[in-house]
């Protein structure tokens, strides 16, 4: 019984087509096609927006014929996604009576010209992806609901865009990047090391066994510190970046190589890495202590900084009362990105305050 | 107690009890009073009975020592603060729960003292009875830095989120240490007036980032020494040193102070240029007399300075835009200011300023591009320091620290460079090298033994 209604309601999405392309064609009555417009909406928004959540539960693969749609195999390939969904799909949330049509059309769609409903389809699929609860525009489903129709759009609210769950605005990036300041990273060369020897043999090497058990390594480029054990770790510190961490490394490798040692390059890996960055705008610590409490730990006698925990990513940020703000934490530098980028309007927030 | 399945050889009957009135434990027929056997003196295991000490001789587990004077202590504590009783309940519950922790079961006694001054410092804190952790320092006698690490370590293993103290919340204690009300009237001031004046002044140093960051205790004491000098302006007290008025109060001088009264002070004359009645110049010399009425009419005078600045920096503008040889951050300069002007003062948020609040947002990508535009004009401060700009910043800004000149970065390296073998062998001793060292080491080690 719903499959019927939802094939019949396919029937006058169709005949929209139709008239649209009339239109177009310059057969049919504008006003007149405004009228059915206003009437069809009426009636199918409430069955269009469970068609979109049902689109967009349904499995991806479902995408794959649509998005070839584009012209009279429309119906063939609708039919057969939607009878795909019916099987699939819950669709008792819709109501009972999509068949009224009667409805006298709504004031706000009344006013608007062709032009507008036919701009609105550009958008359509963007904003009917806004109707549906995923936020995120998959652009599998914006294909297909773009190559569903090439004319107006029936199917969105006739004021243009508004969208029912707000989408993140991609382009309010911040502006500053994090500038990388230290990088640690481990090595494992692979062969026990007599540190005494290698102390002896090396220019740039410490060793003091009392104070502690590495010898302390430096070499001036890129210009870094390594701490080598006479297990065969090492751990290089002191790059400024991800490739020049491993360029030293290798370095050091070269050095023990050449004393003699059958030194490899084993599991290399970033173990941390330090970033910070200036925004430029003094900020209220004590605000941001009460208001991100769980995340904050601000005590101006221990520190003059508030340490920030952030959970996703686990990085932890240190924000100074100047607007610098310190990363750390990371084994990855998206990780730092996203971390500053996600703390950037919590701390603009603070300055309009 | 009746022991089944045992008879007594004596009688037959198997009525036989364990007999636990004597020191050994025996068997015993009740019907004829023969011993059926003995206790068990002899036959415990060699080396002692399978049951531990601990295990067996206490009834209940008798409670640490320590531990009950680290609570007496505790109380001992509350007492001296005399805070109420809800919070010495929740501290001794808080410290016995420490206690228990590894981390601090085997710590040294005295770090128990200062774990238990910590519990009452976080109990405190969420009761909304602010002590400083100076106070608990003082009180404990310990190291500041011991108190500082012990607490953030209580912190993380309890779980425990506690509010920050506030330094207003503070002030009314701190200022009661001071005692100046037994003086001849010309350096004497109650308590409460010294208080209500410091503490104004050190809410205005909060409006002026003078306070966020820093600690408490030299901001207060600048507050209670400009604040004191302030309320009876005479030659006396204007001529009387931070350090005399230690002395005074019998109080311990902080050197931080020194540096917040010069910023106050600063921040003062900021102010004080704006009351339309002064002829003249205003210093940190001749500003503390005007301090009365800088207080009582802050709001206003904050307005003012703001808008005058801005007038200032317009005019800058003015002149920089027909001139374009000078600094082309001018229209940033305003951009940052303007985002600052909400900042200072909760009172400004009232005034009208829409058309100022919109710019901000479109104009925040010239304050990126400025750092370029000047390196271009080869200004002498390649990084332009938004902190001058503005009418009040975080002296850290205004006074930026020197730093090392950034080394020139190594670009686009890959990793997988060729490592050339000149590199290496720079780093490595030539033989001579190490016979001369070996040679010298052995020199100074028998210099040192003989």
């Amino acid at each position: 019984m719903q499959l019927s209604s939802f094939t019949w309601n396919l029937l006058e999405i169709l005949q929209i087509l139709d008239q649209v392309d009339q239109v177009r064609c310059g057969v049919m009555d504008e006003s007149a096609l405004e009228r059915y417009f206003d009437d069809s909406i009426a009636n199918d928004s409430a069955f269009i927006l469970g068609e979109e959540l049902g689109l967009q539960s349904s499995a991806p693969p479902l995408d794959g014929p649509a998005s070839s749609v584009q012209n009279s195999s429309f119906l063939s390939t609708k039919s057969e996604r939607s009878g795909e969904l019916g099987d699939e799909l819950d669709l008792s949330f819709l109501p009972d009576d999509l068949s009224t049509q009667e409805e006298p059309g709504q004031d706000d769609t009344g006013a608007d010209s062709q032009t507008s409903i036919l701009d609105v389809s550009q958008d359509s699929g963007v904003g009917l992806n806004f109707t549906s609860q995923d936020s995120t525009a998959e652009p599998q489903q914006e294909a297909s609901i773009s190559g569903l129709r090439t004319g107006a759009s029936p199917f969105c609210p006739m004021t243009p865009m508004t969208p029912m769950t707000p989408m993140t605005p991609v382009t309010e990036r911040s502006g500053i990047i994090p500038q990388l300041q230290n990088i640690v990273s481990t090595v494992n060369l692979g062969c026990p090391l007599d540190l005494k020897f290698i102390a002896l043999q090396a220019r740039n090497a410490e060793y003091n066994p009392k104070r502690f058990a590495a010898v302390i390594m430096r070499i001036r480029e890129p210009r870094t510190t390594a701490l080598i054990f006479s297990s065969g770790k090492m751990v290089c510190t002191g790059a400024k970046s991800e490739e020049q961490s491993r360029l030293a490394a290798r370095k050091y490798a070269r050095v023990v190589q050449k004393l003699g040692f059958p030194a490899r390059f084993l599991d290399f890996k970033i173990q941390n890495m330090v970033a910070s960055c200036d925004v430029c705008f003094p900020i209220r610590l004590e605000g941001l202590v009460l208001t991100h409490q769980q995340f904050s730990s601000y005590e101006p006698e221990l520190f003059p900084g508030l340490i920030y925990r952030m959970v996703k990513p686990r990085i932890v940020l240190l924000i100074f009362v100047s607007g610098k703000v310190v990363l750390t934490g990371a084994k990855e530098r998206a990780e730092i990105y996203e971390a500053f980028e996600n703390i950037y309007p919590i701390l603009k927030g603070f300055r309009k305050q | 107690m009746f022991r089944s399945g045992l008879t007594c050889p004596g009688c037959g009957s198997s009525n036989i009890v364990d007999d636990d009135l004597y020191a050994q434990a025996q068997l015993v027929c009740t019907d004829c009073g023969s011993v059926v056997s003995e206790g068990t003196l002899a036959d415990e295991p060699v080396g002692g009975s399978v049951v531990s000490y601990s295990r067996s001789t206490a009834v209940t587990k008798k409670p640490c020592m320590n531990l009950i004077k680290g609570v007496q202590r505790l109380k001992a504590l509350c007492r001296i603060l005399r805070v109420n009783s809800e919070i010495e309940d929740q501290s001794e519950k808080y410290y016995k729960d420490a206690y228990q922790h590894e981390s601090f079961i085997n710590v040294t006694l005295q770090k128990k003292e200062v774990l238990a001054g910590c519990c009452l410092l976080v109990s405190c804190r969420l009761r909304n009875w602010p002590i400083t952790m100076g106070t608990i320092s003082c009180l404990l006698d310990a190291d500041f830095n011991v108190v500082g690490a012990t607490y953030k370590e209580m912190v993380k293993i309890l779980n425990i989120k506690a509010p920050i103290v506030n330094v207003t919340d503070v002030m009314e204690a701190h200022s009661q240490e001071y005692k100046i009300s037994s003086y001849p009237e010309e350096l004497a001031e109650t308590s409460k007036d010294l208080t209500k004046r410091a503490l104004a002044l050190v809410e205005l140093a909060a409006e002026s980032w003078i306070v966020t960051g820093r600690r408490p205790v030299p901001i207060m004491m600048a507050a209670v020494y400009l604040g004191w000098q302030s309320l009876n302006p005479n030659q006396h007290r204007l001529r009387m040193s931070l350090e005399k008025f230690c002395q005074l109060a019998q109080v311990k001088k902080c050197r931080a102070a020194m540096t917040r009264i010069a910023e106050m002070k600063e921040m003062l004359c900021k102010l004080g240029k704006e009351l339309p009645w002064i002829r003249g110049a205003v210093t940190p010399d001749n500003v503390i007399p005007q301090v009365d009425d800088i207080l009582q009419n802050r709001y206003a005078l904050l307005r003012r300075a703001m808008r005058a600045h801005e007038d200032t920096l317009q005019a800058e503008c003015q002149t920089s835009s027909a001139d374009p040889q000078t600094e082309q951050t001018a229209p940033s300069q305003i951009t940052e200011h303007v985002a600052q002007t909400p900042n200072t003062s909760s009172v400004e948020q009232s005034e009208p300023n829409p058309d100022r609040a919109e710019p901000p947002a479109d104009k925040e990508a010239n304050l990126q591009t400025a750092p370029e535009q000047s390196d271009v004009q080869g200004s002498p401060d390649p990084a332009p320091n938004w902190g001058k700009r503005v009418l009040f910043a975080p002296p850290c800004v205004v006074h930026p620290k020197k730093r090392r000149a950034p080394q020139p970065e190594l670009q686009d390296v890959t990793g997988d460079e060729e490592i050339s073998d000149s590199e290496i062998d720079s780093y490595l001793r030539t033989p001579r090298e190490v016979r001369d060292f070996v040679l010298t080491q052995k020199m100074l080690s028998e210099e040192g033994k003989s």
